[in-house]
């Protein structure tokens, strides 16, 4: 029997050509060494225990200047007038170009944890940032990142806090905490050994400026400069709270920036961190600039916040741990009143 | 199907064509798949045979890290040692395991006992084995110690008399008699912390119808048995049965503890002055100076006594005569001052005198190298009367 | 005897022996039975659960390259998996063959072995499956038939008869929460042989339109000699595959079943090396539409699993998985339902999920501690799981003994008290069985001595328990001994699980040693 009525073309027998016998049989011969080898790229032939992987954290590097004998590592300025203030502290400090050489990429550290409006002195405040940001590229700074990562909202967090407008104004490089802007990090702190950290703001920074607000916290009694770099971490950073005073003084051993400056224009001086009403907050009139956290934050906390020293473990902790001098007086120091 | 297919084999339903040409190669390929099958089975069998049993068991020297207590996590017998807080509201489940805090003191942690405790361990109260070599008798078991936590094991509710005396600590063994296959002698030797103490405890179980012992002044004998006191150590001697043989061993061995146990008196000139009628159980206090405010008033017995219904306090010193009238003399200014003293006459060679200060009555007296009297007492004629009855001798 | 010895008859004997072989392996997959059998082979030798998880994993995980002995002889002969191997494919061949039309008309037989379009349908759900592991889950196990049987048998077939012969297959019955839908999904997919035969082989089985792909490249296949061919189409009668080898032979569909070979009156069929291109279909049939369809159905399951939060921050506080598992993402791109670990499990605390960790997690294993506990020195799910879904681990990095030490056990969950359901603190009444059938040591529950005054005015001294969540591995016993049965007065609940990072409860540096006093630096 012969064609079907149904099939295209007469069937013939065998007559498979050589070249599409070979052609059959590469093919086939490849499909089986390739999946061979890849199956044998692909093996895993032992288990992990899941949850107790070593993670190979980056670390961070610091951005502290060689310390100068000659200038102050602290400066205090009191004014009435906000940038006015910030460039008397800096300028008691040996201005910002001690700082920021030209072309450098500066990160500015802000705290944004909440959406209040600058009135509530629960975030740094706008004029704050627009005076460093300015005095940055005074300096020469070639970009300015500012970045954080909020308790609430990140986008909320920036526009009703004032800062969103200084960074489109000034053409700042605002970092949202991304999907993607976290890796983990390795440090052998107290209890912060590896913990996943905003680290996208650092990829090109060359200088990190942390600026903080002056204010009360139920918790750890005060967040001013040294609890101001919680805000780089991710993660369920919730757990912190269980150790507070050790990982806040761990943040001295995580973060070196080339500078800090406390914001004691309005300080928070009850119901921190959050604050909410404008009776919690008390103008200071100060701006507190150094290169050592611990002893701004040794200021800020005697003579801003007015309370004893003594409370403020994580401090003690730090300064005990090497990690700074809580003892400012005897640093070299400047005040001025402008 | 063709017309002829159908002719051929259509219709039914049973198959009607059964292939029997088989080609070579096919019965060869069958006959090695079926070989093949069977080496799977075998393969299967002998993985099943050969495995690690490590995945079913827990490797015993894994358990090596668990060997060290974890610091800071009270196991499950709550640790005295552990915060007081933790011990007020947790005392002891088990109440006959004693508490950890002995335990730890004697040294040596042991692995938890059937209670399942992380860090408390068994107590384990160590002591000179009683050795008694005597001829007809050899040890019947070895020497059981006990201290004050414990004793109750061995005396239940005897024991806690003896703890308000301060006791140190009990050794007791059994002794049996050679001759007689069953009968025994129990030694329990029980340790004070001082001859007072001892003195005592052996006061309160006395026998008021035991006979004297030749041998021991502070001491009796009973049924089946013997006590006395000797230095710190109130010792018994008790027979099983009343056998000649057994009792004989039993008194053998009283004078052999008698001889072996240090003397030691010191103190108990006073004590044994303080009449046991009527004094009230753990009333006997020992005041070595300055008793009652008193500079002169040393080495001084306190007891309270039921008398005639009331509670009357009393007091003894003994000392040489001239340290007792000067006490006594002292005593009377002292009364004279803030209050009345009067004289009553002697009773047996006792001086009298009776004082009211502070609202409360004093009746005291002096003879010899022994002063004392009642004190801090409501009822002035009770008070001398007792006073008068224990000069007389009729308190005993 | 001469005639027995062909390749059909051989086919019969190694459908017994496989059918068999995985009945055995079933039965034996019980702690006292297991011994060092590969009660997951069939799983191990499954190259679409190889080939999946190669996708979602990028690797091949310890015993999944068994499936290389597969793919090898697919890749030469075909699927003979399909009717020599599988053991769901053996039972649709068995059911067919028992309920079909035995004795009905030659005519019916041969129309109901004939190609349809339906059968198209496999491919693209194939397709939808690669698709929806492409994008980050794997979905394999709804319809891989190893798995659905896997599944079928130890959450439905073997308790149920266990409830008809107590005891015959567990200790005491076990229960599965949701079974009766995979009994009836299991009942209908078996009858429905009776309407199609092969119905789940040839319209749905993903492994057989795997298989059918891989089967392009074959150079072995049931050929038809056209001279010899009188067109009388007996060779349809018994055709497992539907795969037309009266015309030319669709070579994804054959089942190498060689039956056609025994069928044909003409001798007209045999098995050749590389015949003409020309008398087959090579490639599977599926219209480019449907393929299509496929991707997108696949990636929006993803994407639409995915994006309802379940796996995420919104997860359910019962999701308790068992210990060796990997976190929750990793776990979804992992598991294959073959619920192994629920066969083996010894306490019957392993239950098939519904929608607790979403639609990813449909039948995927997750703990119920009113049904059972996990036992301390037990990892039999881990021993099965051919997946590495739950991790191969050993008993001592289970319980952070020996070697594992400074690492510390492995936490399932932590156990937290509803202080108003338990008896010493709201009924006056003495308890405590929670704090005795703790397994570690020290206790992660202790009790505190109390005395009040009861209702009756009697003094009553009661030991109140409480929790210390760096001590509780998770493992539920508590919940289970609790005797307020409806609803324990100690219930586990997922968080502080040491398998995630984002569901610890404690602080502990980063790293997971729960017994680790941070302050002392001692355990």
């Amino acid at each position: 029997m012969n064609a079907r009525p149904d099939s295209p073309e007469p069937l013939r027998k065998d007559s498979v050509n050589r070249r599409k016998f070979l052609l059959r049989l590469g093919i086939t011969g490849a499909l089986i060494a390739g999946s061979g080898l890849a199956a044998r790229k692909l093996w895993q032939p032992s288990h992990f225990v899941p949850g107790f992987e070593k993670v190979r954290g980056a670390q961070l590097r610091s951005y502290a200047l060689e310390p100068d004998k000659l200038l102050p590592s602290l400066a205090i300025a009191h004014g009435t007038d906000h940038e006015k203030t910030v460039r008397a502290a800096m300028g008691a400090l040996g201005g910002m170009d001690r700082f920021i050489k030209h072309g450098d990429v500066v990160m500015i550290k802000p705290n944004v944890a909440f959406d209040r409006p600058p009135a509530l002195a629960a975030t740094t405040h706008p004029d704050a940032l627009r005076a460093v940001a300015k005095l940055c590229f005074e300096a020469g700074a070639r970009k300015v990142i500012v970045a954080d990562n909020p308790i609430n909202s990140p986008t909320g967090c920036f526009f009703k806090s004032g800062l969103t407008a200084v960074a489109s104004d000034m053409g700042l490089d605002l970092l949202y905490p991304e999907t993607n802007s976290f890796a983990p990090l390795s440090m052998d702190g107290e209890i912060l050994k590896e913990w996943t950290f905003f680290d996208a703001p650092f990829k090109h920074a060359t200088k990190v400026i942390g600026l903080a607000p002056c204010k009360d916290h139920n918790l750890c009694h005060a967040s001013m400069t040294t609890k101001n770099w919680y805000g780089l971490l991710g993660g369920r950073r919730n757990q912190f709270h269980q150790h507070i005073h050790s990982i806040v003084s761990d943040f001295a051993l995580m973060m070196k920036p080339t500078l800090v400056i406390l914001d004691g224009m309005n300080v928070l001086m009850s119901n921190g961190p959050t604050g909410g009403r404008l009776s919690d907050v008390k103008p200071m009139n100060t701006i507190v600039a150094g290169t050592d956290m611990i002893s701004v934050d040794a200021y800020g906390y005697e003579h801003l916040l007015e309370r004893d020293l003594a409370e403020l473990t994580y401090l003690h902790k730090a300064h005990d741990r090497g990690l700074g001098n809580i003892h400012w007086k005897e640093t070299l120091h400047k005040e001025v009143t402008v | 199907m063709t017309r002829d297919a159908e002719k051929k084999y259509g219709g039914g339903g049973r198959k009607q064509f059964v292939r029997t040409r088989v080609p070579v190669a096919e019965r060869v390929a069958s006959a090695v798949l079926l070989v093949l099958l069977a080496v799977i089975a075998l393969a299967i069998r002998y993985k099943g045979a050969h495995f690690d049993p490590n995945l079913y068991a827990v490797r015993t020297d894994s358990l090596k890290s668990t060997a060290a207590a974890v610091q800071g996590k009270a196991g499950t017998a709550p640790s005295v040692a552990a915060t007081g807080i933790e011990a007020a509201q947790s005392p002891a489940t088990a109440v006959e395991k004693p508490p950890a805090a002995e335990a730890a003191a004697e040294g040596g942690a042991e692995a938890g006992t059937e209670g399942g405790s992380a860090t408390v361990s068994p107590v384990v109260v160590k002591g000179e084995p009683l050795e008694i070599s005597l001829p007809g008798t050899k040890p019947m078991g070895d020497t059981e110690f006990y201290n004050s936590d414990n004793l109750f094991e061995k005396i239940d509710g005897r024991a806690p008399a003896y703890q308000s005396f301060n006791i140190q600590g009990l050794r007791c063994r059994s002794f049996g008699v050679n001759a007689l296959p069953g009968s025994y002698v129990d030694v329990y030797e029980y340790r004070f912390d001082n001859p007072i103490d001892a003195f005592g405890m052996f006061a309160l179980e006395r026998d008021p119808k035991g006979g004297p012992l030749d041998f021991a002044t502070d001491g009796y004998s009973g049924e089946m048995g013997y006590f006395f006191r000797q230095g710190a150590v109130y010792v018994q001697i008790i027979a099983s049965d009343e056998k000649p043989e057994t009792l004989a061993l039993a008194r053998a061995i009283a004078q052999n503890r008698m001889k072996a146990l240090p003397a030691d008196d010191k103190g108990l000139a006073g004590r044994r002055q303080l009449p046991s009628a009527g004094l009230v159980p753990d009333s006997v206090a020992y005041v070595p100076e300055n008793a009652q405010g008193l500079s002169a008033l040393k080495d001084v017995f306190e007891a309270k006594y039921k008398f005639n219904g009331a509670e009357l306090p009393f007091f003894l010193m003994v000392s040489t005569p001239d340290d007792a009238g000067k006490a006594w003399k002292s005593l009377q200014d002292f009364c004279n001052q803030f209050g009345k003293s009067e004289a009553l006459p002697d009773v047996n060679g006792g001086k009298i005198f009776r004082a009211q200060i502070f609202g409360k009555w004093k009746v005291i007296y002096v003879r010899g190298g022994e002063m004392g009297g009642a004190y801090d007492a409501d009822d002035a004629t009770q008070a001398g009367a007792f006073v008068e009855k224990y000069l007389r001798g009729e308190l005993k | 005897m001469k005639n027995l010895l062909k390749l059909r008859n051989v086919r019969r004997v190694a459908q017994v022996f496989f059918f068999a072989l995985f009945l055995f392996f079933v039965f034996v997959t019980d702690l006292r039975y297991l011994k060092g059998y590969p009660v997951s082979l069939f799983l191990e030798l499954d190259p679409l659960v190889s080939f999946a998880t190669a996708i979602t994993t990028h690797t091949i995980y310890m015993g999944l390259m068994w499936s290389l002995l597969l793919i090898l002889p697919t890749l030469l002969f075909g699927r003979i998996f399909c009717n020599w191997i599988c053991p769901y494919g053996i039972l649709h061949h068995f059911t067919g063959w028992l309920l079909g039309k035995r004795r009905a008309e030659e005519r019916e037989r041969i129309e109901a072995n004939r190609y349809k379009k339906l059968y198209s349908l496999k491919y693209v759900i194939l397709i939808a499956m690669i698709a929806a592991a492409v994008g980050g889950t794997l979905q394999i196990g709804w319809l891989d038939p190893i798995c659905l049987f896997h599944r079928s048998m130890s959450t439905v077939i073997l308790p149920m008869i266990n409830l008809f012969f107590p005891s015959s297959i567990y200790v005491r019955q076990y229960f599965h929460v949701g079974a009766w839908a995979i009994g009836f999904i299991l009942l209908f997919l078996v009858g429905m042989n009776v309407v199609i035969p092969r119905f789940f082989c040839r319209v749905l089985c993903p492994l057989g339109a795997f298989l059918g792909t891989l089967s392009t490249a074959t150079l072995w296949r049931i050929d038809r000699d056209p001279d010899k061919c009188v067109d009388c189409d007996l060779c349809l009668k018994n055709c497992e595959g539907a795969s037309d080898p009266h015309t030319q032979l669709r070579k994804s569909e054959c089942f190498v079943c060689f039956n056609c070979i025994e069928d044909c009156p003409e001798d007209a069929l045999s098995f050749k090396f590389m015949p003409s291109l020309q008398r087959e279909v090579t490639a599977p049939a599926v219209p480019g539409r449907r393929a299509f369809l496929g991707t997108l159905i696949g990636l929006g399951f993803y994407a639409f699993a995915r994006t309802s939060g379940a796996s995420d921050r919104n997860y359910d506080k019962k999701v308790i998985r068992p210990p060796g598992s990997v976190e929750e993402k990793d776990f979804l791109d992992r598991c294959i339902k073959c619920d192994q670990c629920i066969r083996t499990c010894p306490t019957n605390v392993l239950q098939p999920a519904v929608l607790e960790s979403g639609l990813e997690g449909f039948w995927t294993p997750i703990l119920n501690m009113k049904l059972g506990f996990c036992e301390v020195n037990c990892t039999l799910c881990g021993e099965v799981c051919p997946t590495g879904a739950i991790q191969r681990i050993s008993i001592e990095e289970k319980t952070g003994t020996g070697p594992f030490d400074k690492e510390g056990p492995i936490k399932l969950g932590t156990a937290f008290f509803d202080t108003g359901r338990c008896l010493p603190w709201a009924m006056e009444t003495p308890c405590v069985v929670c704090e005795e059938v703790c397994p570690v040591s020290p206790k992660a529950i202790f009790s505190r001595e109390v005395t009040i005054i009861k209702r009756d005015g009697n003094p009553i001294t009661l030991r109140r328990p409480y929790m210390d969540p760096a001590l509780c591995i998770g493992c539920g016993i508590c919940e289970h001994e609790c005797p307020v049965t409806d609803e324990a007065a100690i219930r586990v609940t997922a968080v502080g699980e040491t398998r995630s990072r984002d569901r610890r409860l404690l602080m502990d540096g980063g790293v997971t040693s729960a017994v680790t006093d941070l302050e002392k630096r001692q355990r």
